[in-house]
């Protein structure tokens, strides 16, 4: 077990304004946040802790000495970032989220970060990254960062055409794109990692690609499976409690072993080979 | 104004205290633990302990179960790797023990032999593992077991943090005082259960400890009784989240507080709560 800490400085609490809340699918919101500190400062692969805003009191900082409810933060990751904002895109699965979904421009979120390691930092490399769902926000972050430097194929998945969200921003990067839907209401019928189980049975390069996979939990058993001898990574999500690595109470069984990685802190990137899934 | 407390030899700069297993050993965070009275460790076991299979945590309303079940290093690693980079200034360090047998107890103590260590809690009330813990905490016999070992391998500060979980602490916290303990520390969590969506478990280890705003009332009500009966100082905790709520504890008894739960919300909770608290001595 290793016992450090990875973060270059403590994170910062900021009172992050609203400017734009988009409904991007009936229940996928997308909120773009003055955020300063934490903006200029975080990289892919890191998150956010937001207190849940409660309209009882003040939500100008974390000065709060009444009981929050819902209790803990919710961990989100980046989708992406200009100067001092920074856009984030969630599914409503819960009261906390619900709570998020229904703030509107001009209100202030109390976010904790930047918290987690970053992506590792990669120059002039095949780069393919695997979103599915929920999991393509934090993958455009990175797309968006890399995209300069590496080249960079991005299968992206959903079970429909309006869940596939973001697609226009990555085609903006002019990355290469592959789509796949369930319903085979947008590009091709099947999965994500059917996709890249094409693109891994065609492979030429002499070095081989970076994988990024952001996902549900099969999807990323998937691409475990996929990517033997790859560096491949997750976005791994998971329950959190204080997401500064203070409580243990995230915890991702390393693989081949019998312990555990407090992910909030070694993560959320992981390497697939790592981890146990 | 004097924040200051002492109890045995040892001064705290102020009455507040993190709590142990809420802020892992204060090394993410260092600039917190200086400002505040002390840090109470992660508990430490005598060999390395991977901790219990996720989820860990389940919110509640008013608070959270955990299920971590001591994931710690042991204690060899921890005197290696971690009690080195223990310095907080002027705030204290107490290291959490919890052993699996009596004699273990005075085991990882006697290993245990730094300046940097201000004295120990015996953790004899952690809900989530399967030997010891709250199993010697409900047992009054058993808690003047270890308590009296490890006052014999020890001349430091050494609080015994009792359970409320099916067993009076008062009864505990007698046993404690009479065997040498200096304090005790009430009253870590409360035994919990809750269940998914789908009603499955809601957490990997099935079962839990209870803690936040939600067990606030008992941990009151609990401190007043112990700090009524037994003459050595009471350490209060349980939902803390606030300047005035430190103030309840210390009208309730306690001469010292430990906050937790609130430092998984925002890990600079002990400032704000320690200026809170400078606030009201003010007026």
């Amino acid at each position: 077990m290793t016992i450090r800490s990875s973060r270059l400085t403590a994170p910062a609490c900021v009172s992050a304004r609203i400017v734009e809340r988009e409904l991007l699918a009936p229940d996928i919101v997308s909120v773009w946040l003055r955020a300063g500190r934490i903006a200029e400062t975080i990289k892919p692969g890191q998150f956010v802790q937001i207190q849940i805003p409660d309209s009882r009191r003040d939500v100008s900082g974390a000065m709060r000495s009444t009981c929050p409810e819902p209790f803990l933060r919710r961990p989100l990751s980046i989708a992406q970032q200009r100067g001092n904002r920074i856009r984030l895109v969630f599914r409503v699965i819960g009261q906390g989220t619900a709570r998020l979904a229904a703030s509107r421009p001009g209100e202030e979120w109390n976010l904790l970060g930047p918290l987690g390691r970053p992506a590792p930092a990669l120059r002039n490399r095949d780069v393919i990254l695997v979103g599915g769902g929920i999991g393509i926000p934090p993958l455009l972050f990175l797309a968006e960062r890399i995209a300069g430097a590496n080249r960079v194929l991005a299968l992206l998945g959903a079970r429909n055409r309006p869940d596939l969200i973001l697609r226009s921003e990555f085609r903006a990067l002019r990355t290469k794109l592959a789509l796949a839907t369930d319903d085979g209401s947008l590009g091709r019928k099947g999965l994500v990692t059917d996709n890249l189980q094409s693109v891994v049975c065609n492979l030429q390069s002499e070095l081989p690609p970076v994988v990024f996979a952001c996902g549900p939990r099969p999807m990323l058993k998937r691409v475990k499976e996929l990517t033997p001898g790859i560096e491949s990574y997750a976005f791994w999500e998971e329950r959190m409690g204080c997401g500064t690595g203070i409580c243990y109470g995230c915890a991702v069984k390393r693989a081949g072993s019998n312990s555990y990685i407090r992910f909030c802190q070694e993560g959320p990137v992981l390497r697939l080979s790592e981890i146990e899934i | 104004m004097k924040l200051a407390v002492r109890i045995a030899d040892v001064t705290f700069p102020n009455p507040i205290l993190l709590a142990s297993g809420t802020f892992g050993f204060g090394l993410e965070f260092p600039d917190v633990v200086r400002r505040l009275g002390g840090i109470v460790s992660k508990g430490i076991t005598r060999k390395p302990r991977a901790g219990n299979p996720p989820p860990r945590i389940w919110e509640t309303p008013g608070g959270i179960i955990n299920s971590v079940g001591l994931e710690n290093p042991g204690v060899d690693e921890f005197v290696k790797s971690i009690l080195p980079a223990l310095r907080f200034g002027r705030a204290r360090v107490l290291v959490n023990v919890a052993g699996d047998t009596v004699d273990e107890y005075a085991e990882i103590i006697r290993r245990i032999d730094s300046d940097l260590v201000a004295g120990f809690e015996l953790n004899v009330s952690c809900p989530n593992v399967r030997q010891g813990g709250i199993a010697f905490g409900q047992n009054p016999k058993l808690v003047a077991r270890i308590v009296s070992a490890a006052r014999r391998r020890t001349r430091k500060l050494l609080v015994t943090k009792l359970t409320a979980n099916f067993v009076d602490p008062v009864l505990t916290a007698r046993a404690a005082a009479d065997e040498g303990s200096d304090a005790v520390s009430l009253i870590n969590t409360l035994l919990a259960l809750a269940f998914d969506a789908q009603g499955r478990p809601a957490l990997g280890a099935r079962t839990g400890g209870l803690s936040g705003p939600a067990i606030k009332p008992f941990a009151l009500y609990c401190v007043q009784r112990v700090a009524q009966a037994i003459r050595i100082p009471v350490i209060g905790g349980g939902g803390i989240i606030s300047g005035a709520d430190v103030r309840e504890f210390l009208n309730a008894g306690a001469r010292l507080v430990q906050i937790g739960s609130v430092n998984l919300v925002d890990p600079y909770a002990g400032i704000r709560i320690l200026e809170e608290f400078r606030a009201q001595l003010a007026e």
